[in-house]
């Protein structure tokens, strides 16, 4: 989700034009903290499951890095085929 | 557009109000097709940080599908009436 909307707005007046950024802002920041959260959340609950000492092993460490970066670049290939099944490009099956 | 002033007034602040709505609405379809589509296609044991070419495949699949049964439910939705 980016700016990239407003293109459609071009022809309201700058006032409009600029709420319209600062809600499309608002929603993104909102966005992103709601998706650090859960990926923490996620990432924990799959890779931590004893308490025996309060420091994460190495184990648990990379993990978790794993379990991130693997989210992240999932999250990016979704978000790839829903643009283009926005656009109405067809896909292959 | 309404060429009067002030039904243009009114007509602006509802569609700002839409607009917001549509957004949240998007980011929260995306949100939960993101999530959803990671609990189906991808194993839990994260052997490696790299999308392996079964996940690949699954994930394309998995959001052509959820994106098919949201039009359908959609249309389900926009042709029934409300219960009274």
């Amino acid at each position: 989700m980016d700016k990239s909307m407003l293109g459609d707005l071009g022809s309201l007046p700058e006032e409009d034009q600029m709420r319209m950024s600062a809600m499309i802002d608002q929603i993104q920041i909102r966005d992103s903290l709601r998706m650090y959260n859960s990926l923490v959340e996620k990432c924990f609950t799959d890779c931590v499951d004893s308490f025996k000492r309060k420091s994460l092993d190495k184990q648990e460490e990379t993990c978790i890095k794993r379990c991130a970066e693997k989210f992240l670049k999932h999250s990016m290939r979704v978000g790839m085929r829903f643009a283009e099944l926005n656009q109405g490009a067809p896909t292959p099956d | 557009m309404a060429t009067n002033n002030v039904a243009n007034n009114i007509g602006k602040e509802q569609i700002l109000e839409i607009a917001k709505s549509e957004m949240e609405y998007r980011v929260e379809l995306f949100n939960r097709l993101t999530k959803i589509c990671f609990d189906k296609c991808i194993e839990k044991r994260y052997k490696e940080s790299e999308l392996n070419m079964g996940e690949n495949s699954c994930i394309d699949r998995c959001v052509s599908k959820y994106w098919q049964a949201t039009n359908l439910v959609g249309q389900l939705l926009g042709s029934s009436r409300p219960p009274m």
